[in-house]
């Protein structure tokens, strides 16, 4: 009896320092590609990053490291957000010469449509993008920059230009055009990057000054 | 060493009797969700047969050390710590590529096909044969994964080898064929019922041709009166 | 499970020729306030379904005399073609109808052996893979400044030159599509509703060919080829669960009434849903499928990412007919219980 207990506790041990020695190498091995492939993981998700921010925000305008320049904005409803999203300053020089905003588009056909989008000093838009949606496939997916390059039109428009009342798709009387089937999701986009721009407006000053965010609540 | 009956016999299974894809299904997860283009399809195939080959020579390296009852944890201890090297390794050199395929590379972990050939094959053969048999597996699946992609993406957007340029970069834009040019698209091809249907008219295809070889075998040798 | 179909020939020949029937009322209602565009579409579908019906036949080794002039291929082609939008170019008409006859019926094992509707496979591979021109209707002649005539409208469907103008001027948005838009836009409902789109309980001329089918659906039934349960259950489901959304939030959700004489519910309750070799085969299973579809649109048109539902759910409730056929098979042996003893060999 004794000795078969005694065998049972020597199987488990035994057992148990097999499967030790099988984690520690796995581990080791594991740590060691780790190691090796850390600095080549991190700077290919850098340029991923700034690959995107680089689409919406043309070369000539920053000379800076942007990804430095990353701070969070409070969530805002001018822009969509009910979490802080982040923002990025472009510079040239020793002067702020744009910004890159986070933006989320709530009323898209299926749900939130999220945004980045370029606005330089005098608040005319350098670029958008979306960067996360769920719209129909076919129908509302066109926004998306790999499936057609409807999002482009958004490029040097302002607040002035079209004034308020042109800063709609075609279909509603406005400036920006639409496919046809399929207005929901441009209209989302549309209303998106105009309230945005008003965003960028009001908190222009605290944006732009270096340190504190814009803590207090957007003048309404 | 190996013998070349042996051999045939293990290709014979991976390819076509005994293939992943047709007649085991398993791992019909990634199979589905990946194979929208032929590049998505062979990259995810070949991470597959890559983790398959060096598990299984792993295991049957180490089979005599490793007792019976927790054989199975492991395998799969094997299995996950491969995969999660690959899965960094194309994190750090094929980054676009990594991000196409996604969550589908830390599932390979999680693909019965490369634990039923670990246990069902590796755990009890010599090393050679077993990674011999895990490259014949995994390139039966990555044969299907690649003609499924090409139907899929050719139906579906009208092209062959899109997206070639995240594995070889830019300058391979060029090698996009576009066989249908001003394809209008056809969606459903690329979106999940496609993946479901296209795997159901291979498998219809692989049973034609399997039950044409029957009759022709059974019409070779007739009958005794 | 084998239909009670493929034991006699005849008696299909019969049930199909009273759909198609029953089915006229409706495209006579959709020629006067549409236009005679559909005409073209049912043709085209019904050409299509049976070349592609005969290939199918002669591949798979069947005789395509008794099969090809049962109709059914007809009834396919017709139902099909009365959910797409009436100008529908001619490839979309032949996609649809060569997928809704080849793969959903013939690769399921031909008539009584497919588990989903034909008609609405089709549908569904449509909208969900050329969703702009599935949504692409031409509205009423009524709110219409320009109707087109047989041939302009025969024209347009097989491509020609027809200016992009025109075309602009007689497509619209449907009733659902309308709400959908407009709730997203924060209108309420009564707001929307104001559009001329918007008819008494439906959409200007869609209640009317709702109206139609519903007769042409009463005539089946009074013939006691398709059963009550279904189309009532069908019915019941839309109004009790639109009307539980709209009690509610009125604001939100559109009336029980309008949806169900929006575009297509009739033409499901009466003659999708009551396919009987898709559908449920029990009386009880009946009802569950039926309500079970018309509940699944409303959610659908409610909260999916496209804006009818009816195909979808019917697809969806298709799926579970086995679970429900098994749920509500009749007891055989009586007395025990549905957990009770296997009765004895």
């Amino acid at each position: 009896m004794i000795s078969l207990i005694k065998t049972a506790g020597r199987n488990a041990l035994r057992t148990g320092v097999i499967l030790f020695v099988f984690a520690l190498v796995a581990t080791a091995l594991l740590a060691l590609t780790f190691g090796r492939t850390q600095p080549t993981i991190e700077r290919s998700q850098q340029a991923e990053k700034l690959a995107l921010l680089s689409q919406v925000l043309p070369p000539a305008l920053y000379d800076n490291d942007l990804l430095a320049s990353q701070r969070a904005v409070p969530p805002d409803e001018l822009l969509g957000t009910r979490q802080p999203s982040a923002m990025w300053i472009a510079r040239r020089g020793d002067s702020i010469t744009a910004v890159v905003l986070e933006a989320i588009a709530p009323d898209g056909y299926s749900g939130n449509i999220a945004l980045l989008i370029g606005i330089d000093i005098d608040g005319n838009v350098t670029g958008v993008r979306v960067t996360a949606h769920r719209e129909t496939p076919g129908l509302g997916d066109y926004i998306d920059r790999t499936k057609s390059p409807w999002i482009e039109q958004f490029v040097g428009k302002s607040r002035m230009e079209p004034e308020p009342k042109h800063w709609k798709v075609a279909k509603d009387g406005g400036r920006f055009d639409a496919r046809a089937g399929a207005t929901i999701t441009p209209r989302a986009v549309v209303k998106a990057v105009g309230t945005a721009l008003d965003y960028f407006a009001r908190n222009r000053t605290a944006l732009l000054t270096e340190k504190p965010a814009p803590n207090q609540e957007t003048p309404r | 060493m190996m013998t070349l009956q042996e051999f045939r016999t293990l290709f014979g299974n991976g390819l076509s009797k005994q293939n992943a894809g047709l007649v085991q299904l398993l791992g019909l997860c990634p199979l589905l969700a990946i194979s929208t283009t032929v590049i998505n399809a062979l990259s995810l195939g070949l991470a597959t047969m890559l983790v398959m080959m060096s598990a299984s020579g792993a295991v049957s390296g180490v089979r005599h050390f490793v007792p019976h009852e927790i054989r199975i944890p492991v395998f799969v201890l094997i299995i996950a710590a491969l995969v999660t090297v690959i899965d960094l390794l194309m994190n750090a050199y094929v980054h676009p590529l990594y991000l196409v395929l996604g969550i589908f590379i830390p599932l390979i972990t999680t693909n019965c096909i490369v634990l039923a050939r670990a246990d069902a094959f590796a755990s009890k053969n010599r090393p050679l044969h077993s990674v011999v048999d895990a490259f014949a597996m995994g390139l039966g699946l990555t044969m299907v994964l690649v003609v499924l992609g090409g139907m899929r993406e050719l139906a579906g957007q009208g092209t062959l080898l899109s997206g070639i340029d995240l594995v070889f970069g830019a300058e391979a834009k060029s090698f996009v064929l576009h066989v249908v040019p001003d394809y209008q698209g056809f969606l459903l091809a690329i979106l999940p019922p496609g993946a479901f249907i296209a795997l159901g008219l291979l498998i219809a295809a692989h049973n034609w041709q399997k039950a044409r070889a029957e009759r022709r075998v059974h019409a070779a040798a007739p009958m005794p009166a | 499970m084998p239909s009670p179909f493929i034991l006699d020939r005849s008696s299909v020949t019969q049930v199909m020729a009273w759909v198609l029937a029953a089915l006229l009322p409706g495209i006579a209602v959709y020629v006067w306030l549409f236009g005679p565009g559909i005409l073209v579409t049912l043709t085209l579908a019904t050409a299509t379904a049976l070349a592609a019906e005969a290939a199918m036949l002669k591949a798979r080794g069947y005789p395509a005399k008794p099969f090809l002039t049962d109709l059914s291929a007809i009834v396919t082609a017709w139902l099909l073609a009365l959910s797409l939008p009436s100008l529908a170019p001619w490839w979309l008409i032949v996609t649809g109808t060569l997928f809704a006859i080849v793969v959903a019926k013939h690769l399921y094992g031909g008539l009584g052996q497919n588990i989903f509707n034909p008609a609405m496979v089709g549908y569904a591979v449509l909208i969900v893979s050329f969703p702009v021109q599935m949504t692409q209707w031409a509205g009423p002649l009524e709110l219409s400044a320009t109707p087109l005539t047989l041939a302009q409208s025969a024209g347009v469907i097989f491509g020609g030159d027809v200016p992009k103008s025109t075309l602009d001027a007689v497509t619209m948005a449907t009733p659902l599509d309308a709400l959908r838009t407009g709730l997203l836009q924060q209108h309420t409902v009564d707001e929307i509703m104001t559009q001329p789109i918007f008819g008494h309980y439906g959409g200007t001329g869609f209640e009317w060919l709702a109206g139609a089918f519903l007769l042409g659906g009463l005539v089946l039934w009074a013939l006691r080829i398709i059963s009550w349960q279904v189309p009532l259950a069908f019915l019941a489901g839309i109004w009790l669960a639109a009307g539980f959304l709209h009690f509610f939030d009125a604001g939100r959700f559109g009336a029980p009434w309008f949806h169900l004489f929006a575009p297509s519910v009739m033409l499901g309750a009466f003659f999708i849903a009551t396919d009987p070799v898709s559908g449920a085969t029990t009386p009880r299973g009946k009802l569950i499928f039926g309500f079970g579809a018309g509940l699944l649109t409303i959610v659908i048109r409610t909260w999916g990412g496209y804006p009818d539902g009816v195909a979808f759910a019917i697809l969806l409730m298709n799926l579970s007919v086995p679970l429900i056929d098994a749920w509500t098979q009749p007891r055989i042996y009586g007395g025990a219980g549905r957990r009770g003893k296997e009765p004895p060999a």
